[in-house]
C-alpha cells in the first residue's frame, strides 16, 4: 500500500504524460476525494452549490448540474468535470478565480474516470441530490403511525413523533379561556365577549371548538387579522416615503386585501390578482386595484432627482418582494452579481425584472363622480387607486451592470431562473400574467411551503423554517420538513384555502396545547422548536391598540375605508422634511382599529413603532418582539389607552355596581378569566391607595403583560 | 400552577442586569456561572479598567483611503489596471468577471498630513479628529469575513454573519450587569440619512434576556415618547399603579413560568424611574456655551455630534453601552454616494462630534473608564468602481478603525500593502475587536458564554484574540 502511494507520488512530481498515470492504482477514498473536497466543496460542497453541482457525495456527484452529467465513467475527455479543470479560457476553467489545479491532481481524477469512476459507498456524505431541500418539489407525505390519545390530526402526529424520538411528552390542552382567548386573537384579532367566554365555558359539545373556530373564520374580522400580516409583507404605507413623505391613497388596495381573506380568494387567484390582475381576461375595477400590491413602493418626489433612477428602483423592489414574498429567496443580491449562494444568476435576476419593467404606475379612477364634478385634483386623487397597467411597448430591459441602471449590458427577456420549474410556454412574449401563474404552478417548490410557514409562524411565534424569507442554501432547515411538506401540499389539495389549511392547524392538538413553561423542555428546547407546548406571544402592535379598545368597549367595528388619526403625541409628524398635519379622527373614527391608522412612513405613529410595527420601507416578512422600557411608558402614557382605562373602569363599574364584582369585570374584559384571590387583593390595595380610583384599576390591568399577550 | 420550574430561579437569571448593579462581573459568580476570566487553566484574570462603552457605529463602511489609509505608491499607480493577483479568488460585494477587467486602481484626491506626535497620517476630510489623535489607537487592518452590509453588520455586533445573536452591547449587559437604576444599561441613538440596515437586529439580545436589549431613543426633540406623565396622573397614583403592575405581573410570572414577564416587571420598573431622570439626562441646556460649543450643537437640533454628548451624558449616569449609528458611508460612487460632495457632508456630519467627545471625555477625567470605539462594518477597496462616478467597492480585507480612552494605547498598529489592499502586519478581526472590547471590560471573551440549544455560544463565535499591542 505505501509503496503503491509512493509510487502514485513519483508519477505526480514528475509529471509524466496523462495516459501512462491512468495506468497507475488510483485508490478513490485515498486520492480522489480529497481532491474534490480540498479544491472544489467551496462552490459545489455541502453549503453551496453553485449550477446545481454538488462534488463531495456520490449521488449528487454522478447526477450533474444544471448543464448535465460532469462525470463520463470511462471517458475522461468526455467528462465535463476534466475539461473544464483545463480549459485554456481562465473564464470558464475551475477553479474559478483560482490557480489551475498541479497537472498531478487533474491526472489523478482522469485516471479514476478512465478506470470506470468507482466512488465506494461510503465515501463522502450519504444524500440522495445534489439540489437544495427547498427547490424540490415537496413529497408526498404519510403521518406517522402514532397511536395515542392526544393525537388529533396529522399534523399532530408528525409533531409527537418527533417528541417521542426526543423522549419528551406533549402538553395538555390549554384551559378553555386561554385557548378561546388565543384562538380569537389569533384568528380575529379581537378578545371574545363576556358572553361568548360563559357559552364556550360552558358547552358541552365535543366540537364547541371547532364551532367557534368556524364562526371566526366567517367572522368580518377574520379578513382584517390576515390582512395586516399581508400589509407587511406588502410594506404597506398611506405616505410615499422619502424625505417628502406625501400622503398617497392606498386604502383601496388594503380593503381589498381584507375582502379577499374575508371570500377566501384562493391563494393562487389572489396571487394571479395581484401580480397582474389587469391582465387576466375578465380584468375589472377589482382586479385592477389588486395590482396596488407592486404600488407599495416608495415613491421619491424630492426635486432634482433623476426620475428613471427611481423608477429602477421601485422596480427591483418589485422583484426583491415578489421573491421573498412568494419563493422565499433572497434575490436582491443578484442586482449586481449572479448570487453567492443559490443557484440564480444576474442575468436571471435581469430577466424577473423584465416582467416588472414592462408595467407602467398608473391611477385608475375608481370614483367617475369626482370627475364629473369637476373636483381639484386633490380630490381626484382621493378617488383613485393606484395599479399597475401593461406598456403598449415592452422596454428595453438590459442588465445593469454592478447593479448600476446607468450601465446597461446586454438585452434580456422575461424569464424565470433555470433551477426552479419552467415557466408555461405562451405565445411571444412573456407577461405578468405567465409570471404570475408560474408563482402559483402545480410544479413550484417554494410558495405553497412558504406560505404555510408563514401561517404558522403566525401560530407558533416561530416558522417551521425559523428563516422564513430565506429558505435559500443560507437560511435554516426545518424543524419538522414532513410536516412542512404535508402541510404545503395540503393547502394546495384544499384549492388554495387559507381558511381550510388554518382550521386544520388550530384545531390540532398541537395548537390546543398549554403555553405553560415545562422544566424539561425549558433546559432541552427553550426556543419550543420541538413544539412540546403552544408559546406565549406578545401581541403586535395594532393588536395592542385592540385589544385596549376591545375591553373598554370603545372598539368601531368598522371594516374598510380611509385610514384614520387617533391621538398622537404632538410633535411627531415635526420630525418629517416637510411637517404634515395630524388631525385628530373625532367620533367612531377615533376607536377604529390599529389597521386602520394612518401610517406616514417616515413619521409613524409611536405606539405603533414602538411595538415594532414596520414602517413600509421594505417588505417585512416577520416582527421582531422586542421588550423595552419605551413600551411600558407608551402603555402607562398613550392618551389612547388612558382613554380606554377610563370606559373599561366605566363599564365594569356600570356592569357590576362596584366592589369585588367590577374587579372581576375589569379581568374578565381584559384577560377573559377570573382574578385569583391574591390578584383581587393587588387590586383593593390600589383602590385603597388612591382612594377608590378605578381608572386606576383598570389602567393597572390594561397594562398587564397578560393583557397584551396572547397565551 | 405547577409547572416544575421555580418562577424566581429564571427571573434572577433574567434580573441579573437589573441586580447587578455596580457589582460587575461578581454578579455572575453569585449565579454560579463561572467568572470570566477565571477559568480552570489558569487564564490569566483581564484588569478592568473600563466600565463603559460609546460605539460610533459608522454605518455602510467608510473609505479608510480618504481618511487614515495614506499609500503614496496608490497614488503613484492611480489609474492603472488592477494587478490580477488582487482580483484572484476574492469575494465582492459588486464584481463580476466580466467588467473585472476594466477596473484600474483608484488613488485618493484627498490631502493628508502628518498630526500629533507620532506623525500620524489623518486626511483633510477630518481636521478635529486629526487634532485628537494623541488620544487615538488608529488601527488600518480590520478584517472581516463577508462583504455585504447586513451580514457584515452583523458580523461586528454580533460576531456571526446571520442576524439573530445577541448584540455586543447585550452581551457586556448580561456580563456586567447596568451601573444605572434609572436609565437603560443599553441604549441606541441614530443619526444620518437613515437608521442602519438590520434596524433592531443590530442591537436585539438574541437567545440572552431579552432585558439585555439596546434601546433605541429617537431623533428630534423627543427622543423618548409617551415619557412625561399626563397631568391628570397624580405622582402616587403613578406610582401605586405602576407596583400594582408589578405584582399582579409577578402573579402571572409564577402562574406561566414565561422569562418575558419577568424582563416586562423589570422594564416597567426602569419605566417608571426613567420618568425622573430623563428629562434631565435629554436636556442640553444645562450645558455650558464652551461644551455645546466644542460640540457644535444647538439644543433641539439632532445630529450626530448631539448624541455624542448625550452619549456622554449617558455613561456620566452609569449606561453602560451606548452605541451611535449614522449613515451614509457606502461611497460606491453612485447618487448620494460619492467620493466627493457626499463624503465630505458625511466626514463634516461626524469629524467634530467624536473629537469632541475624545475631549470632553478627557477633560471631565472620564476617558479612562470610557473606552470610545469608531468602526464601520468594513474597509473599501483601492480599486476604482465607476458608477454614475467612480467610487469605491466594499473590502474585507482591510479597513480603519479606532479606540480611545479606557486604558488603550495610543497608537499606530497594524499596516496595509503598498497599495492599500491587504492587510500585511498585525491584521485584526473583527472577532479580535471584540475580544478587545470585552478584556478591556475584564471579561475573558472565551468564558462569556450563555449554553443555547445544545452548546455554549459566544461574542466572538469560535475565533477572537485580544490584541494584546493597544493595552496600554
Amino acid at each position: 500500500m505505501a509503496q503503491a502511494r509512493l509510487a502514485l507520488a513519483l508519477c505526480l512530481a514528475l509529471a509524466a504524460p496523462a495516459r501512462a498515470q491512468e495506468r497507475a492504482a488510483v485508490d478513490f477514498a485515498r486520492d480522489v476525494h480529497p481532491i474534490l473536497v480540498r479544491r472544489c466543496v467551496t462552490c459545489h460542497g455541502p453549503d453551496t452549490q453553485r449550477a446545481m453541482l454538488r462534488l463531495d457525495a456520490r449521488v449528487p456527484a454522478f447526477a450533474g448540474g444544471r448543464s448535465g452529467k460532469v462525470i463520463v465513467p470511462g471517458d475522461p475527455d468526455a467528462s465535463p468535470l476534466v475539461q473544464r479543470l483545463v480549459d485554456p479560457d481562465p473564464r470558464r476553467r475551475m477553479p474559478r478565480k483560482e490557480a489551475p489545479l498541479p497537472a498531478g491532481e487533474v491526472a489523478v481524477l482522469r485516471a479514476w474516470i478512465a478506470a470506470g469512476a468507482p466512488w465506494p459507498a461510503g465515501v463522502g456524505p450519504d444524500v440522495a441530490s445534489a439540489v437544495h431541500w427547498a427547490f424540490r418539489a415537496p413529497a408526498p407525505q404519510s403521518p406517522p403511525d402514532v397511536r395515542d390519545p392526544w393525537v388529533r390530526n396529522p399534523i399532530d402526529a408528525f409533531v409527537l413523533a418527533r417528541l417521542r424520538a426526543e423522549g419528551l411528552p406533549a402538553s395538555p390542552e390549554a384551559d378553555r379561556r386561554t385557548l378561546l382567548r388565543r384562538v380569537h386573537l389569533d384568528l380575529t384579532g379581537l378578545l371574545p365577549s363576556p358572553e361568548e367566554v360563559e357559552t364556550f365555558v360552558a358547552d358541552p359539545d365535543p366540537d364547541a371548538y371547532e364551532r367557534v373556530v368556524d364562526r371566526l373564520l366567517a367572522s368580518p374580522h377574520y379578513g382584517e387579522r390576515m390582512a395586516r400580516a399581508w400589509l407587511d409583507l406588502a410594506r404597506y404605507a398611506d405616505s410615499d416615503g422619502y424625505s417628502i413623505d406625501a400622503p398617497r391613497v392606498m386604502w383601496r388596495w388594503r380593503d381589498w386585501v381584507v375582502r379577499a381573506f374575508q371570500e377566501d380568494l384562493p391563494f393562487d387567484r389572489f396571487t394571479i390578482e395581484q401580480i397582474a390582475g389587469d391582465l387576466l381576461p375578465d380584468a375589472g375595477d377589482r382586479t385592477r386595484i389588486a395590482t396596488g400590491f407592486h404600488r407599495n413602493t416608495m415613491t421619491n418626489e424630492e426635486g432634482g432627482v433623476d426620475p428613471e433612477e427611481f423608477r429602477v428602483e421601485a422596480v427591483k423592489d418589485r422583484v426583491n418582494t415578489t421573491a421573498t414574498v412568494w419563493l422565499g429567496i433572497t434575490l436582491a443580491c443578484a442586482q449586481c452579481h449572479d448570487h453567492k449562494y443559490d443557484p440564480f444568476s444576474q442575468r436571471e435576476y435581469y430577466q424577473l425584472f423584465a416582467f416588472f419593467d414592462d408595467a407602467d404606475e398608473h391611477d385608475l379612477l375608481v370614483d367617475a363622480a369626482a370627475v364629473r364634478d369637476r373636483k381639484n385634483r386633490q380630490q381626484v386623487a382621493a378617488a383613485s387607486a393606484p395599479v399597475l397597467r401593461q406598456r403598449a411597448q415592452p422596454r428595453d430591459t438590459r442588465i445593469q451592470e454592478a447593479g448600476d441602471f446607468t450601465r446597461p449590458g446586454a438585452p434580456v427577456q422575461p424569464g424565470v431562473p433555470a433551477a426552479l420549474h419552467p415557466l408555461a410556454p405562451g405565445a411571444g412574449r412573456a407577461t405578468r400574467l405567465d409570471l404570475a401563474r408560474w408563482l402559483v404552478a402545480a410544479d413550484n417548490p417554494l410558495t405553497a411551503r412558504v406560505q404555510v410557514n408563514r401561517l404558522w409562524l403566525r401560530l407558533f411565534g416561530t416558522g417551521l423554517v425559523a428563516t422564513d424569507e430565506d429558505f435559500g442554501s443560507q437560511g435554516e432547515a426545518a424543524s419538522h420538513p414532513e410536516l412542512l411538506d404535508w402541510l404545503a401540499r395540503a393547502f394546495v389539495a384544499d384549492g388554495w384555502s387559507h381558511k381550510r389549511i388554518l382550521r386544520r392547524i388550530v384545531t390540532s392538538a398541537t395548537y390546543r396545547q398549554a403555553s405553560v413553561a415545562r422544566a424539561d423542555l425549558s433546559a432541552r428546547d427553550p426556543a419550543n422548536r420541538l413544539l412540546g407546548r403552544q408559546t406565549r406571544l406578545r401581541l403586535d402592535a395594532e393588536l395592542v391598540r385592540d385589544v385596549a379598545l376591545c375591553a373598554s368597549g370603545l372598539l368601531s367595528r368598522g371594516v374598510g375605508g380611509p385610514s384614520v388619526f387617533p391621538p398622537q403625541p404632538e410633535g411627531v409628524l415635526a420630525q418629517g422634511q416637510v411637517e404634515r398635519k395630524w388631525v385628530v379622527s373625532r367620533g367612531q373614527d377615533r376607536y377604529r382599529r390599529g389597521l386602520y391608522t394612518f401610517r406616514w412612513r417616515m413619521t409613524p405613529h409611536p405606539a405603533l413603532a414602538v411595538f415594532d410595527a414596520p414602517a413600509g420601507v421594505e417588505t417585512c416578512t416577520r416582527r421582531t418582539r422586542s421588550n423595552t422600557p419605551l413600551q411600558a411608558l407608551t402603555l402607562l402614557h398613550d392618551e389612547a389607552l388612558l382613554e380606554c382605562a377610563r370606559a373599561l373602569a366605566a363599564r365594569a363599574v356600570r356592569d357590576a355596581g362596584g366592589g369585588d364584582a367590577a374587579i372581576a369585570r375589569l379581568f374578565l374584559f381584559a384577560v377573559q378569566r377570573e382574578p385569583t384571590p391574591r390578584e383581587r387583593a393587588v387590586l383593593w390595595r390600589l383602590l385603597v391607595q388612591t382612594g377608590g380610583d378605578w381608572t386606576a384599576a383598570a389602567r393597572a390591568v390594561l397594562n398587564l403583560d397578560e393583557a397584551i399577550t396572547r397565551e | 400552577m405547577n409547572h416544575g420550574l421555580d418562577p424566581w430561579a429564571v427571573s434572577r437569571r433574567w434580573f441579573l442586569g437589573r441586580c447587578g448593579f455596580g457589582l460587575g462581573a461578581a454578579a455572575l459568580a453569585g449565579l454560579g456561572a463561572p467568572l470570566p476570566g477565571a477559568g480552570a487553566t489558569g487564564t490569566r484574570a483581564p484588569r478592568r479598567r473600563v466600565r463603559n462603552v460609546i460605539f460610533l457605529f459608522m454605518a455602510g463602511g467608510p473609505s479608510q483611503l480618504e481618511l487614515f489609509d495614506w499609500k503614496p505608491e496608490l497614488q503613484r499607480r492611480h489609474g492603472e489596471p488592477v494587478p490580477a493577483s488582487l482580483l484572484a479568488g476574492k469575494r465582492f460585494a459588486f464584481m463580476d468577471s466580466y467588467f473585472a477587467r476594466k477596473l484600474s486602481l483608484l488613488g485618493t484626491t484627498r490631502r493628508f498630513a502628518r498630526h500629533g506626535e507620532r506623525g500620524t497620517w489623518v486626511s483633510e476630510l477630518l481636521p478635529c479628529t486629526a487634532r485628537v489623535v494623541d488620544h487615538l489607537a488608529i488601527v488600518r487592518t480590520l478584517q472581516t469575513d463577508v462583504p455585504n452590509h447586513g451580514p457584515a453588520k452583523a458580523m461586528l455586533n454580533t460576531g456571526f454573519f446571520r442576524y439573530g445573536r445577541p448584540s455586543m452591547g447585550a452581551w457586556v449587559l448580561y456580563g456586567l450587569g447596568s451601573e444605572s437604576r434609572d436609565l437603560p444599561g443599553f441604549v441606541v441613538l441614530a443619526s444620518g440619512v437613515r437608521g442602519p440596515r438590520g434596524g433592531a437586529l443590530n442591537w436585539n439580545s438574541g437567545f440572552l434576556p431579552t432585558v439585555h436589549q439596546g434601546v433605541p431613543f429617537r431623533p428630534g426633540a423627543e427622543p423618548i415618547p409617551y415619557l412625561r406623565r399626563p397631568a391628570e396622573i397624580a405622582a402616587d397614583t403613578e406610582a401605586e399603579t405602576v407596583a400594582g403592575i408589578a405584582a399582579l405581573n409577578r402573579e402571572r410570572l409564577a402562574a406561566t413560568g414565561d422569562p418575558e414577564i419577568a424582563t416586562r416587571i423589570a422594564q416597567y420598573e426602569m419605566a417608571f424611574r426613567m420618568q425622573a431622570r430623563a428629562p434631565e439626562l435629554l436636556d442640553l441646556q444645562g450645558e455650558s456655551r464652551a461644551v455645546l460649543d466644542l460640540y457644535g450643537v444647538e439644543p433641539g437640533q439632532p445630529s450626530f455630534a448631539a448624541n455624542c454628548l448625550l452619549a456622554r451624558r449617558m455613561v456620566e449616569r452609569g449606561v453602560r453601552f451606548v452605541q451611535l449609528y449614522h449613515t451614509n458611508w457606502d461611497s460606491h460612487g453612485g447618487p448620494r454616494e460619492n467620493l466627493t460632495t457626499d463624503l465630505e457632508r458625511v466626514c463634516h456630519d461626524v469629524d467634530r462630534g467624536c473629537a469632541a467627545l475624545v475631549l470632553d471625555l478627557h477633560a471631565r477625567g472620564l476617558l479612562d473608564e470610557t473606552l470610545v470605539v469608531w468602526s464601520g462594518e468594513f474597509g473599501r477597496t483601492p480599486i476604482g468602481e465607476p458608477r454614475e462616478t467612480v467610487g469605491r467597492n466594499h473590502h474585507v480585507e482591510a479597513g480603519t478603525f479606532w479606540l480611545a480612552g479606557g486604558g488603550v494605547r495610543p497608537m499606530d498598529l497594524g499596516r496595509t500593502d503598498e497599495l492599500g489592499y491587504a492587510s500585511v502586519e498585525d491584521p485584526v478581526h473583527v472577532h479580535d475587536l471584540q475580544a478587545t472590547i470585552l478584556h478591556l471590560l475584564g471579561i475573558d471573551h472565551e468564558q462569556l458564554t450563555f449554553r443555547h440549544q445544545g452548546r455554549e455560544f459566544r461574542l466572538t463565535d469560535v475565533g477572537g484574540r485580544v490584541v494584546g499591542k493597544l493595552l496600554g
